[in-house]
């Protein structure tokens, strides 16, 4: 897991940078390998044998997430729009379903990226309190989302050590 | 190819200025500070994300800087708008028209041990 976050530290600073001269190379890798020592990533096994797994998994979730924003983007502009302001706000509460708080997280963080939904709060068991703009799905549709985000976040995130 | 590159640009231009357009007006025509967080926190971030992705396609350049702050962007917008709501709803701001409101069962309790007073 250090490798990868070195690696991903390595590529960021390379890309803000764009400047691929050895010196700049490695001062970027010296960076890199002292913000993963300050930070101390959790020890998290990333067998190779799942790297495609998890790939394809991440894919899907791309691929969810994008038409989320899309609709969800098309929608606001409709209300925004509309002379009547046609919103039907409400504040559901949707579990995460996850056992990892990590999990939890992504998924808050996925449902408020969404525009029409931004999670207030998060409560025990990872109830996500999760404000929307216009409640017209049953509650069985959101909590329906929130199984294919959870299932997807499981594949893609390394096990944690048991 | 220099022409479907300007192509792309021009849409995405267009396109981040038009939600960037609709983000203001969602601040302006919103209810409340909940339903304006919809147009501001998301709808804005788009608006800028559009005008990134021109940048990338016309301004080679700048490539991988744009990239970066898309993808901070993409991270730190819903960490923002969250952030917002919380403080809105701990500090006691009201809710307009709402239909439902399932955590007003913790209106009266403290959200978690933090928000306790100690003696």
């Amino acid at each position: 897991m250090q490798l990868w976050m070195i690696f991903g530290l390595w590529l960021v600073y390379l890309a803000l940078t764009s400047n691929l001269e050895f010196s700049n190379l490695v001062v970027g890798l010296l960076i890199a390998l002292g913000l993963t020592a300050l930070l101390r990533p959790s020890p998290y096994p990333l067998r190779l044998q799942r790297i495609p797994g998890m790939a394809w998994a991440l894919l899907r979730y791309g691929i969810m997430v994008g038409k989320d924003v899309f609709l969800g983007g098309l929608q606001v502009a409709r209300f925004t729009l509309d002379p009547k302001l046609p919103i039907h706000p409400a504040v559901i509460a949707i579990p995460s379903g996850a056992e990892a708080e990590l999990a939890t997280a992504l998924s808050a963080h996925t449902i408020t990226l969404s525009p029409g939904a931004v999670v207030i709060e998060i409560g025990e068991q990872g109830m996500m309190y999760t404000h929307t703009l216009d409640v017209t799905m049953p509650d069985e549709a959101y909590f329906k989302m929130q199984r294919q985000r959870r299932d997807l976040l499981t594949r893609i995130l390394p096990s944690p050590p048991t | 190819m220099d022409a479907i590159l300007q192509i792309i640009a021009i849409f995405a231009v267009i396109s981040g200025a038009a939600f960037s357009i609709l983000g203001l007006l969602g601040v302006i025509r919103m209810p409340d500070v909940y339903t304006r967080l919809h147009a501001t926190g998301k709808v804005g971030v788009f608006g800028v994300v559009f005008l990134l992705i021109a940048a990338i396609v016309w301004l080679p350049a700048g490539r991988g800087k744009a990239l970066m702050l898309i993808l901070f962007l993409l991270l730190a917008g819903p960490v923002t708008a969250h952030a917002l709501a919380s403080a809105a709803y701990r500090t006691g701001i009201p809710f307009a028209r709402p239909i439902r409101d399932d955590l007003e069962h913790l209106a009266s309790a403290p959200l978690n041990d933090a928000d306790t007073p100690s003696a």
